[in-house]
């Protein structure tokens, strides 16, 4: 699935990214809380080297950031440019869902 | 699987490490990790170390993004990390002792991989497994003028001794015989090597003319074949040797003529054939 918009340019990185910023939506997690999270979220698993490529990136573009570790472990949390990019991605994705469906509804 | 997970944390940068690495160390400690896992997080330190620009630096960690100029909202971390990062002179502990077991096992591999080329490469040029120009005769004699009556002459490129047969022979029955000019059937080139264990044989014994090994006593006469004394198999092993062109003598050690078998003298010395130099 090709994700449009500013996760887009994240590559193979822009889908473990969205699943990321969606664990992260409700409340901040740790490393460890987000892989299991995705892994009930999409049935795929997902790797620790995958998992912190994706992280490092969003840290980078400011859409999450780590608080204070505690007992070894940093939780992440969304910050506000990234609820904002998340919301545009879901909408745009929502769309796309919508669009789907009524062509299949109206097939001839 | 969990110490492998460790072992390709250390491929990771240490920027990297310094800043996720005690998260990455807890999480596969806490993971029943797979091989999959861990081929994920080999693909990581790769990434890793193509796009060194993605990892925050742990300024950007400890202050919030953006451009909100509230005061840092958790105190930093205290790392050796940020320290040497804020400092490029400073060298921590830990980073010299990675840096020292990276350039030791950079080390050894280079050495296991000169080993390796260097097996590769042709024989040397020199020494056993070449043809030896020794000298025309009357260099041979000039350098070694008792050659003529019999006296072995070392050849010690070949690691051998040249024999002038019918001088040699005359000489270990007691007699002078001068031999000027010995032809190529004339010549022995006995190889230094002894035939028990390889031992390098010393010169040829004065009161005798014979040669002893002084490992085990192996006793040859002054043609090379092995007398009763030692436990040596057979005589002496010896090279071809053929004169060239210009009257030079050539030693050829690409091959190697077995020494005769026991028993097979053709050559007798008056001493007592069971005992050695004395």
């Amino acid at each position: 699935m090709r994700v449009s918009g500013d996760l887009g340019d994240l590559g193979r990185f822009a889908e473990p990214s969205l699943l990321i910023l969606v664990s992260l939506s409700g409340e901040p997690k740790h490393g460890y809380a987000i892989m299991a999270d995705v892994e009930e979220l999409s049935g795929a698993s997902l790797g620790p080297g995958t998992l912190y490529a994706a992280l490092a990136r969003l840290e980078a573009r400011g859409v999450i950031e780590a608080l204070p570790a505690e007992d070894r472990r940093r939780p992440y949390r969304i910050t506000g440019l990234g609820e904002r990019t998340l919301r545009a991605q879901l909408d745009g994705l929502d769309a796309f869902v919508r669009t789907g469906l009524m062509r299949l509804e109206h097939r001839t | 699987m969990n110490w492998l997970a460790r072992a390709i944390l250390t491929l990771y940068p240490s920027a990297w490490r310094e800043r996720y690495g005690h998260e990455v160390g807890d999480l596969v400690s806490r993971r029943r990790l797979r091989a999959l896992d861990l081929v994920d997080l080999l693909g990581g330190a790769f990434d890793a170390r193509l796009h060194p620009q993605v990892v925050p630096s742990l300024l950007l960690a400890v202050g919030p993004p953006g451009p909100a100029p509230m005061p840092p909202m958790r105190p930093a971390q205290p790392s050796y990390g940020a320290i040497t990062s804020l400092n490029p002179g400073v060298l921590s502990r830990r980073s010299f002792m990675r840096r020292m077991l990276g350039a030791g096992i950079g080390l050894l591999s280079i050495e296991f991989l000169g080993g390796t080329l260097a097996f590769l490469w042709p024989p040397p040029a020199a020494g056993i497994g070449v043809e030896h120009r020794v000298g025309t005769i009357a260099e041979i004699l000039d350098a070694s003028p008792d050659w003529a009556r019999g006296t072995p002459y070392e050849f010690r490129p070949a690691n051998a001794f040249l024999i002038n047969v019918p001088a040699a022979k005359a000489m270990a029955l007691g007699d002078v015989l001068e031999v000027m000019e010995p032809g190529a059937g004339e010549i022995l080139a006995l190889w230094r090597k002894c035939p028990h264990l390889g031992c390098m044989i010393p010169t040829a014994c004065e009161t005798r003319s014979r040669f002893q090994c002084y490992c085990h006593q192996s006793t040859y006469n002054i043609v090379g074949e092995k007398l009763e004394l030692g436990p040596a198999p057979r005589g002496m092993d010896r090279f071809p040797v053929r004169i060239g062109d210009d009257g030079a003598v050539f030693v050829d050690t690409r091959e190697v003529i077995s020494g005769p078998p026991k028993g097979a003298q053709t050559f007798v010395d008056p001493y007592p054939p069971g005992e050695g130099c004395a």
